[in-house]
């Protein structure tokens, strides 16, 4: 089999991201079922969260291919 | 595993290779079997919505109703509800993406046809090619140029040198990233999709053809290979129903006032 | 269906969430494209090996800013 380490290596980063968005939105989720008109409140919070997540998720996949 | 397979002699995992399908007949790239199945589903979707409609009665037989509420879903849950009020315009453009994306995917589940004609990715960069000049184009005529590219160069309210650092962010996003996620991401599905069913149904049929102990495990391979065929159902409904859904939130994007 | 009519800025609806990750999702990736891309041409031209880094984290740290500008602040 012939292939780069880099693609794994990315594989195993995106792990990390992956769970994080999982959390967030769970959080997210349950807070918004407990409180519906909190909703405005929270999703700022909860973008900002998946973005800074996601960063590093992208960031990973674009070093997969530069390095 | 991968590595066990690879050391078996004859089998030859799927591999992008089993994309590119030879020509039916001739000798040129024109008479594929995702062209001809392109054109088959545009055949299939107009002689499904002329029937259903042609003999329109206040009391709808099955036929008609199935015909209808296609319609009404994609009239009312995504025109009228993402676009608002101009939403009629644009109904015939949303039913069209949406009912000839569905049926392509559905393709790729149908037995003797088995091909999503989404997962050659040409068909996905036309898609979104056409929702791109709509998009701009309505923004265009109803913004007009000058206040539009104001609109999507320059956020209000941030200092003037920040603007050298977000400026081609936007210009990147709005004119390269959101045509190119939009046609990616249907086409990842598609392509995704189909061939994990070959590894599931092409891998099973190989350990059948194995020593005995192989042969006792090709029914668990095959009976994941057909509970994925269900779940790609599912993801191709759903990828059909996101693009549709994308372009709409373009549309009313474009459509909406600066505020 | 509600009567009011949406529009891209009304965020207390499930589609226009949809729509709100998939652009933060294609903010990010066209920041550090962008950026990224400038950064390595800079290091083709310069024969450096540094921008490239350089410019990732600039595109990065711009496209949260611009996440931020779009959908945090209210």
């Amino acid at each position: 089999m012939t292939g780069t380490l880099n693609l794994v290596g990315y594989g195993l980063s995106a792990i990390g991201p992956a769970i994080a968005t999982g959390m967030i939105f769970a959080a997210y989720i349950s807070g918004v079922a407990r409180q519906p008109e909190a909703r405005s409140v929270l999703q700022p919070i909860a973008f900002l969260g998946f973005a800074l997540a996601e960063a590093l998720a992208l960031f990973g996949l674009v070093l997969a291919f530069v390095l | 595993m991968g590595v066990y397979l690879a050391s078996e002699d004859g089998f030859k995992p799927p591999s992008t290779a089993d994309f590119n399908l030879p020509p039916v007949f001739g000798d040129n790239p024109f008479t594929t079997k995702p062209v001809f199945l392109a054109f088959f589903s545009v055949i299939l979707i107009s002689v499904f919505f002329i029937l259903s409609a042609r003999k329109a009665a206040v009391v709808p037989s099955k036929f008609q109703f199935a015909g209808e509420s296609i319609y009404s879903f994609v009239r009312n849950d995504l025109a009228r509800d993402v676009i608002g009020h101009e939403f009629m315009r644009f109904v015939p453009y949303l039913f069209t993406l949406f009912t000839f994306i569905l049926t392509n995917n559905l393709f790729g589940i149908i037995p003797f046809l088995q091909f999503p004609t989404m997962s050659r990715v040409s068909f996905p960069y036309v898609l979104a090619l056409f929702t791109f000049v709509i998009f701009h184009y309505v923004a265009i005529k109803h913004k007009g140029l000058i206040a539009y590219l104001k609109e999507i160069m320059f956020m209000p309210g941030v200092p003037k040198p920040v603007y050298i650092l977000l400026t081609p962010i936007e210009i990147a996003t709005y004119f390269l990233v959101r045509p190119l996620t939009l046609s990616l991401r249907l086409f990842a599905n598609m392509f995704a999709g189909h061939l994990l069913l070959l590894v599931f149904i092409l891998g099973g049929e190989h350990l059948l053809q194995g020593v005995i102990g192989l042969k006792l495990v090709s029914p668990f391979a095959f009976a994941f290979g057909i509970a994925l065929t269900f779940f790609e159902f599912m993801v191709q409904c759903l990828q059909a129903y996101i693009f549709t859904l994308l372009t709409a939130l373009y549309i009313a994007g474009a459509l909406a006032d600066e505020h | 269906m509600s009567e009011k009519t949406p529009n891209s800025g009304d965020l207390n609806n499930s589609k226009n969430e949809e729509n709100a990750l998939w652009s933060i999702v294609g903010y990010l990736l066209s920041g550090l494209v962008i950026w990224g891309g400038i950064g390595w041409g800079v290091d083709q031209w310069l024969d450096t090996s540094y921008f490239a880094l350089v410019g990732l984290l600039l595109g990065a740290g711009a496209s949260i800013y611009l996440v931020w500008l779009r959908f945090g602040r209210d």
